[in-house]
């Protein structure tokens, strides 16, 4: 326990260290670039681009941060949400590891998995962003070009990444599993244009009364 | 030179990248180590990583294609690094699309070739994502500390693990109600020609889904009950091909009223 203990003591105070000094590389960006070509934005401007989205991205960062708290461990959390791409790509690589391992969330085995996935889903996230940026440049337009013949794939990556992902946990828990498809699928008809940003903590907090109350009730 | 792709910018980008990639190593080496003391089996840890790596795949290409989504207005630099740190796919374009509309640039596809404003875009596209960087340090121990409280006072194994099963699907529902019942979008042009994303709720977002669903029950049954190791790592990812293969196959053979049929009339903007 003790071990344990000293592990995510260290990876708190490492993941504290890299999430500053990334926050400074990810600053330094935009002042460098305004330092080298004496371009400076004025205040006003960058704050009436800025609202529209933070009012949004705030309160969603906060909603995330606490909603994925239980699900990818200490150094998963430091490293997802410097990395980025957490409910379309992290979470899920996270969780799938820790099924195909069988281990859980909470446990010491769960911490290792969730960091081991998140870390190499980032390294490979970045290479494949690097190489196609870098090399594969010209033909990328071709390939994701809406006449393409492969443009539907694309389109369909949501549907086929949370299809198959879901499958396991749909056929363990299915019980707890109509409520939350119902409920969300309903508040799409009635909201279309609803941000999945916004769906998503809606659908969790559903999923987990709704699984409480099913546990009251003695049906799982 | 175009300022938005020069030399310049592509070794802030290189430093961002080299950044971002020491410290994925630096706490997956960690991991390891950690694991090999707890005495987790060099396989187990060895395969999350190769499943992981057969994961992203897919997903990577979609994030490198709002890349290229943002590169007419942006070049294709500014974009890469925003997705690469923090950024996600609809938080990025809809910060860019913001910051050049502040700055009277109504077209995510017109090349921004004003500095000012190309800065602007970087100040806005920064700020928006940032926050959690200086949460996490502030409250991520705390807030941990909460939740295991809360779980402590479920005391009950059952209880936790249904309700940590119910966060996910809670989340997994989010994509499948989208997939379900969403609204797909389109654009109108000024000559009032409307392009369609084909990206809302139709034939072929149900048939990408199911086929993900019995591709994947049927895989994992068959690992489950020859135990076949190395089918349980390639499941998802051969499912998730699949049913992608499938929704090219569609839009070949299918008449195209049929299959890009939606549910419900897409939002033109």
């Amino acid at each position: 326990m003790n071990k344990t203990r000293t592990y995510n003591d260290s990876v708190h105070t490492f993941g504290s260290l890299w999430s500053v000094a990334v926050l400074l590389v990810l600053m330094a960006v935009p002042l460098v670039f305004c330092i080298r070509y004496g371009a400076w934005p004025t205040l006003s401007a960058v704050w009436t681009g800025l609202v529209p989205v933070a009012v949004i991205c705030y309160p969603t960062a906060i909603i995330e941060i606490v909603a994925y708290t239980p699900l990818l461990g200490t150094g998963g959390m430091y490293l997802s949400f410097a990395t980025g791409n957490i409910s379309n790509l992290k979470l899920p690589c996270a969780l799938a590891a820790m099924d195909t391992a069988g281990v859980k969330s909470n446990s010491e085995e769960g911490e290792v998995i969730t960091t081991i996935a998140v870390a190499t889903s980032a390294i490979v996230t970045t290479v494949i962003m690097a190489v196609f940026v870098l090399a594969l440049r010209p033909f990328i337009p071709k390939l994701t070009d809406p006449a393409s013949v492969l443009a539907p794939a694309f389109r369909q990556v949501m549907p086929a990444l949370f299809g198959a992902l879901g499958a396991s946990y749909f056929s363990k828990h299915w019980r707890i599993s109509i409520l939350p498809i119902v409920a969300l699928t309903l508040i799409v008809m009635f909201a279309g244009s609803i941000g999945t940003g916004v769906l998503i903590p809606i659908g969790v907090v559903i999923a987990i009364l709704g699984a409480f109350a099913f546990y009251k009730l003695g049906w799982i | 030179m175009d300022f938005r792709e020069d030399s310049f910018m592509l070794t802030m980008a290189l430093i961002v990248i080299v950044f971002i990639l020491g410290q994925s190593l630096f706490f997956l080496v960690k991991a390891m180590k950690q694991g090999k003391k707890l005495g987790m089996a060099k396989s187990t840890l060895n395969n999350t990583v190769i499943q992981s790596v057969l994961f992203t795949i897919t997903p990577a290409l979609s994030i490198v294609a709002t890349v290229i989504a943002l590169a007419p207005a942006l070049g294709i630099i500014l974009p890469w690094i925003r997705l690469s740190v923090i950024g996600n796919i609809s938080q990025e374009t809809s910060a860019a699309t913001a910051a050049l509309e502040a700055s009277g640039v109504h077209s995510i596809t017109v090349p921004v070739t004003d500095k000012t404003t190309f800065a602007t875009v970087m100040w806005d596209m920064t700020l928006a994502s940032s926050l959690p960087l200086l949460i996490l340090p502030l409250a991520l121990k705390r807030l941990q500390k909460g939740v295991g409280k809360a779980v402590g006072k479920a005391g009950n194994a059952k209880l936790t693990d249904a309700l940590a099963a119910a966060a996910f699907i809670g989340l997994i529902s989010a994509f499948i109600a989208k997939a379900l019942a969403g609204r797909g979008t389109g654009v109108q042009a000024a000559d009032g020609t409307v392009t369609y994303n084909y990206d809302g709720a139709g034939l072929m977002s149900v048939a990408t889904l199911i086929v993900a669903v019995v591709v994947m029950l049927i895989l994992s049954k068959i690992a489950e009950k020859h135990n076949v190791n190395w089918l349980k790592n390639f499941a998802m990812p051969i499912a998730m091909f699949t049913a992608m293969g499938v929704a090219v196959l569609m839009a070949q053979v299918l008449p195209e009223e049929i299959a890009h049929f939606e549910f419900r009339a897409p939002i033109v903007s």
